[in-house]
């Protein structure tokens, strides 16, 4: 089943996430960051992107994503500021496009991040590939 | 800032960010699921990840790119030295395989102090060099 093109442009509603010190260590261990100058890594965007974004965006059964087949093609972040350990994040997650390309579908995702002062911390963009059936 | 990081005063297109390499063991893979959040199975699933096409359990990009960023920030001596990275996933990383990630300055400006660069992860396959991300695209900010 192709993907809903009606769904590009939705929004999803706003979810919470606390940038706790213990996931932010065993982040930067995985990452080999966990240095004692290393501080929390950038990278570390991507917890609060799939866990109040993405993981959003793909359950939602009116897209039709097949999750079986989906490979993670494009990823992009814009930091504004470095994470602060403790800090409350507001995760803003929508569809920017759905498109199909040779036989596979393009499924882009734009995540904000926002602290307690509305100021952005990052942005976001995935872009996965769902397969085409072979 | 350590005292080894580079000035910006100092760059110049073509130079190279020393490389570095990181051993991508089913543990980290396995590590790197549970701190990020992502459990497909594709990276947790032996017999899951070889019924979609794959050898066996695979790496996530991401984790590819979180190396690839501790890589720029070692090297800029400040994790806050990165404001911009952009990559496709080209090619995926086996468990038990060991990744290197490295990249070249583009172009420095010295007035936003504001450093891009070409960035890449490789690996040896078989004899052979794959790219699980090419033409990636970074951008740092330097005091």
């Amino acid at each position: 089943m192709p993907l809903n093109p009606a769904l590009e442009g939705r929004a999803y509603p706003p979810v919470r996430f606390v940038v706790e010190s213990e996931r932010v260590r065993r982040f930067a261990e995985a990452v080999g960051s966990a240095g004692a100058d290393d501080g929390v890594p950038p990278t570390f965007a991507t917890a609060p992107e799939i866990e109040a974004g993405l993981a959003r965006v793909v359950a939602d059964p009116e897209l039709g994503l097949d999750f079986t087949r989906v490979v993670h093609g494009e990823q992009e972040y814009e930091w504004r500021r470095p994470f602060r350990v403790g800090e409350t994040l507001e995760v803003r997650s929508r569809i920017e496009s759905i498109r199909t390309k040779g036989g596979h579908g393009f499924l882009t995702i734009r995540t904000e991040m926002l602290d307690e002062d509305g100021e952005t911390v990052v942005l976001a963009r995935s872009t996965l590939i769902e397969r085409g059936e072979v | 800032m350590s005292p080894s990081s580079p000035r910006l005063e100092d760059l110049a297109p073509g130079q190279a960010v020393p490389e570095l390499a990181m051993a991508v063991t089913r543990e980290r893979i396995a590590a790197y699921a549970e701190a990020s959040g992502d459990r497909n199975p594709l990276h947790l699933d032996d017999a899951f990840a070889r019924s979609v096409g794959f050898p066996g359990l695979i790496a996530h990009g991401m984790l590819t790119m979180g190396h690839l960023a501790t890589c720029l920030t070692r090297w800029a001596g400040d994790p806050g030295a990165l404001r911009r990275l952009r990559v496709q996933f080209r090619a995926p990383v086996l468990a038990g395989e060991t990744i290197v990630a490295g990249g070249t300055v583009r172009e420095v400006d010295p007035v936003e102090r504001r450093v891009v660069l070409d960035v890449w992860v490789r690996l040896e396959r078989e004899g052979r060099t794959e790219h699980p991300i090419r033409r990636g695209e970074a951008e740092l900010r330097l005091p």
